[in-house]
């Protein structure tokens, strides 16, 4: 009992992480429909980041935090300005070899720079562990979970309120209609990414702060799309619901199948996921359904 | 402008000719003859390996090229499919002491049937989901190679030399026969069945495939069909890959290969038969002579306060450029390249 309650709180948290990666790829995927694949690196990117700025440069969190922010938004600025706005109009197919290769070149930078390739975030959280009835539960969890949370609320609000988030909603709508309107759609693209990016660094040093920072953060990203996909590629509320659904599945199946299974099963599981909702709903649960015309 | 000049083409069969004139078939020849006396020859092993490298992945390529570039289904997950085939042959050649070509067919095959089962979400999604599908394909082939008993797991297999007969490709020499025979073969059938109502339905389904449905087009089984023949090609080059390497492990077939593979298909050209030719051989000397024989240490030598991660994180991240430059100057790649040099020239010395 107390393990079930132990797989859900990391289930959970770990479901959250994903959740925020995959709203990182939702922003860029409504705003201008470019998927972005190189997310993992991204994430892997700040990640790092985050640990020269902490370990290396020796800041404290309050002050290295905020310049990992800005970091990942001039990130995805240059991205978009130098990668994606060049290719706007292209093909999908160049559209997701673009990131492709963003994400390839990211690899090559943080091999780079960061050659040894394993390391560990010094403690964010407290390490105190929780007991929530017979359940002991680190702390960290909760913490992640909470930040997770607050997240989206700021992002919520800022689609709900903000000028520059109205705009990004109407881009997500109709881009002609609103490129009629005299709304840049460019700095829309450019914002979207930049969003997009300080989400996934968000996901980054969360997820890190507690497993470490290893290549498996790339996969992490990729795990992401599962999210992603089951969610539905343009929906804020699949993301958020979905990304729970795929922790949860992950821990539990990791926890209760590996014995029954070959190891590692709980690596597998999300991609398996991908694979059974392309057959039965590719939309996704909240996903809008494309229906083409001719 | 793809024929020299004061050539007409007065028949059907004139017109669909690949060699068209005499000059053509001469220089066919010439290139084959070259080919297959010039590198056994006078290469080095360091070049020779490399050859034999681009033909195993040509085969590769050709068929992704089949694949995205002509039937417009995006795969990210070729090193996946390579890897079943390379692990087909390992284990029936291995384990079973099956002979080399029973292998050799058999990756193939299975490396087909396995391209089908993942290529099934194409009946009903396209775009950016399918490449999802193939990506979470490579992980799940990678998670079963590595857990599977049969495959060696993480520990990997040996596999013996191939032979057919008596003959024992133990060589380099022998190796790079062996390779381009098979590579020519490949070649000739990519290039041929692109010009047959299969190749037709093909491109017919990747310019739009509503459009081709409603021409009677069977959108479904030829979509199914073109990833059965670009994962057989996968399969092809993987069997070759594991009996000229002779221990695989999981780790040849990498998340990162396959985006190289999708890399070179842009950077030769999409949807040409030249363009994977060019692209994989420029990228393979890149990665296995320029970079490693002539650049890093080139680097170190003049710069002496390099990072440690300098050597291996250059490739990706020249790789990584080449590919994002490639997509944004010359989209239509290396072989669009090709055919404005040779208008070039025909042309000479008056432009128009």
């Amino acid at each position: 009992m107390d393990q079930l309650l132990q797989y859900v709180i990391t289930g959970l948290s770990v479901g959250m992480v994903y959740a925020l990666i995959a709203l990182g790829f939702v922003l860029i995927w409504k705003s201008s429909s470019v998927a972005n694949l190189a997310l993992g690196q991204i994430v892997l990117l700040s990640s790092w980041f985050t640990y020269s700025m902490l370990v290396q440069a020796n800041l404290p969190p309050i002050v290295a935090l905020p310049i990992v922010i800005i970091f990942a938004l001039c990130l995805g600025w240059v991205i978009e300005r130098f990668a994606l706005r060049p290719l706007i109009a292209q093909p999908i197919l160049s559209l997701i070899a673009v990131t492709l290769g963003i994400g390839y070149f990211i690899e090559g930078v943080i091999t780079f720079i960061w050659p040894w390739s394993v390391d560990a975030l010094p403690t964010l959280f407290p390490q105190e562990v929780v007991h929530i009835g017979p359940a002991v539960i680190s702390q960290e969890y909760l913490w992640v979970i909470g930040i997770c949370l607050a997240v989206f609320v700021l992002l919520t609000l800022f689609f709900r309120f903000h000028r520059m988030g109205v705009a990004m909603r109407a881009t997500a709508d109709d881009q002609m209609a609103v490129q009629a309107c005299g709304i840049p759609v460019t700095r829309v693209f450019s914002m979207s990414w930049m969003l997009a990016c300080v989400v996934a660094a968000i996901g980054g040093v969360l997820i890190s702060s507690i497993g470490g920072i290893t290549h498996g953060l790339v996969n992490t990203g990729l795990k992401a799309f599962s999210v992603v996909i089951l969610g539905g590629l343009d929906s804020f509320v699949g993301a958020l619901v979905a990304g729970p659904i795929i922790g949860l599945l992950e821990t539990l199946g990791g926890g209760y199948l590996t014995p029954y299974m070959w190891g590692g099963v709980r690596d597998v599981i999300p991609f398996i996921i991908i694979i059974i909702v392309m057959v039965i709903k590719p939309f996704g649960l909240f996903g809008e359904k494309r229906i083409e015309r001719i | 402008m793809s024929l020299p000049c004061g050539i007409r083409n007065y028949n059907y069969a004139q017109d669909m000719a690949i060699f068209r004139t005499k000059t053509h078939w001469g220089m066919l020849i010439v290139f084959l003859v070259l080919l297959f006396t010039v590198p056994p020859l006078t290469f080095n092993h360091l070049w020779l390996n490399t050859v034999n490298t681009i033909g195993i992945t040509l085969i590769a390529t050709l068929g992704l090229n089949i694949l995205v570039g002509y039937c417009g289904q995006l795969s990210i997950g070729h090193a996946g499919f390579i890897a079943v085939g390379a692990y087909t042959s390992a284990i029936l050649t291995n384990r079973f002491d099956m002979p080399f070509l029973v292998g050799l067919i058999a990756a193939g095959v299975v490396a087909g049937c396995v391209g089908i089962i993942f290529g099934l979400p194409s009946v009903r999604v396209k775009g950016f989901y399918l490449a999802i599908t193939t990506i979470a394909a490579q992980f799940i082939i990678i998670w079963v190679i590595n857990h599977w008993g049969l495959t060696g797991g993480f520990e990997g297999i040996s596999v013996p030399y191939a032979s057919i007969g008596g003959l024992v490709f133990d060589s380099d020499v022998k190796q790079f026969y062996l390779v381009m025979v098979i590579v020519l073969m490949a070649v000739f059938v990519a290039k041929n069945l692109m010009r047959t109502k299969v190749g037709r339905a093909f491109i017919a389904i990747r310019d739009n495939d509503l459009a081709a449905e409603v021409m009677g087009i069977n959108v479904n089984y030829y979509k199914l069909l073109a990833f059965f023949i670009g994962c057989f090609f996968a399969g092809i080059a993987g069997a070759l890959l594991a009996h000229t390497t002779y221990y695989l492990n999981a780790e040849q077939f990498s998340f990162t290969d396959s985006i190289l593979y999708i890399g070179m298909i842009i950077i030769g050209g999409l949807g040409t038969t030249i363009g994977p030719m060019l692209g994989v051989t420029l990228v393979k000397i890149i990665q296995k002579v320029l970079l490693p024989i002539y650049m890093v240490p080139w680097l170190e030598n003049s710069i002496t306060s390099l990072p440690a991660g300098f050597a291996t994180g250059l490739a990706p991240i020249v790789f990584g450029l080449i590919i994002v430059l490639f997509l944004i100057l010359e989209p239509r790649g290396l072989a669009h390249r090709w055919n404005l040099f040779k208008a070039a020239y025909r042309l000479w010395p008056f432009s128009y």
